[in-house]
């Protein structure tokens, strides 16, 4: 059956993996939000500096979820793990970001402007870790486990084997982060409405 | 510290939006499109020419140069004395 075999939460204060905390946000830092899981996490990857919020949230999920299931590139051939993530604000905070760079009097900046789509973070993701299977980033009203279960099954009958699913909503009012990995094992988390939803509002348990 | 170094930090993160990096954060001789280093990319070249121009008043227009200048923090300066100079 199909699990899900890791995930990750990223809230306003907090980062989870598999339910535990692993970054707290130090509310004293000059550093984002985001630079700080970065640095605790003791990542390495310049281009992280370069990525706008959408893409940074996405690359430090799901860097923590290959921590957290090892070997699955080395699993799977290079057009096997599917990307299938999506958010209810697109691309608005970058796209605000980019308006400003001209309409202060200055020009449109380039670096702006290649991340005013959502789906650059797949390209991010891709990129990086050379996965080059089926990607899809959908603009939806919420949350919809339903999203992510029958697009998945459509992938899984046509030659993916995997799932990097992902619900990356990063606004100016807050940070609702979850990625979630689904593969085929005898047992555990089912990949089904009820898990998924249960994930979608995860806190961190004190 | 070499303040035309400290300048063009301060000038390539502001130029290219990176909020989340200092200037302590770039090393003088850190290749600036190599993923070890800044992982700058083509679009970011154009925002460096652009940067050239805008702060120093030096238009760059042989992309030969370019490759050259912009290797890292340190050929960036000494390409800027050099065209200062002649």
């Amino acid at each position: 059956m199909k699990v899900i075999t890791a995930y990750c939460n990223l809230r306003a204060d907090e980062c989870l993996v598999n339910g535990e905390v692993v970054s707290r946000r130090d509310a004293g830092s000059d550093d984002s939000w985001f630079k700080q899981i970065y640095k605790q996490q003791e990542l390495a990857y310049p281009k992280f500096y370069k990525m706008d919020v959408l893409s940074q949230a996405g690359y430090l999920a799901s860097e923590l979820i290959k921590r957290a299931t090892p070997g699955i590139s080395e699993t799977y051939a290079d057009d096997e793990i599917a990307l299938v993530f999506a958010n209810a604000s697109s691309s608005a905070e970058t796209d605000r970001r980019f308006i400003q760079s001209y309409e202060g009097g200055g020009s449109p900046s380039p670096s702006l402007f290649v991340y005013t789509l959502p789906n650059i973070v797949l390209g991010e993701i891709a990129i990086l870790n050379k996965w080059y299977g089926e990607n899809m980033f959908a603009v939806l009203p919420k949350f919809v486990p339903g999203f992510y279960l029958d697009y998945g099954g459509i992938l899984f009958a046509s030659g993916s084997r995997a799932l990097l699913g992902g619900w990356l909503e990063v606004t100016a009012g807050g940070t609702d982060v979850l990625l979630f990995m689904v593969e085929e094992q005898e047992s555990g988390m089912e990949f089904n409405e009820a898990n998924l939803l249960h994930l979608s509002q995860r806190v961190a348990a004190y | 510290m070499d303040s035309l170094k400290e300048d063009l930090k301060k000038q390539i993160i502001e130029q290219l939006n990176l909020e989340d990096l200092t200037v302590a954060d770039i090393a003088d001789d850190a290749l600036l499109f190599n993923d070890q280093g800044l992982g700058l990319d083509s679009i970011d070249a154009l925002e460096l020419i652009v940067l050239l121009e805008k702060y120093h008043g030096i238009q760059l227009t042989n992309p030969e140069e370019g490759k050259e200048a912009f290797k890292s923090i340190d050929t960036m300066a000494a390409y800027i004395r050099k065209r200062k100079e002649a």
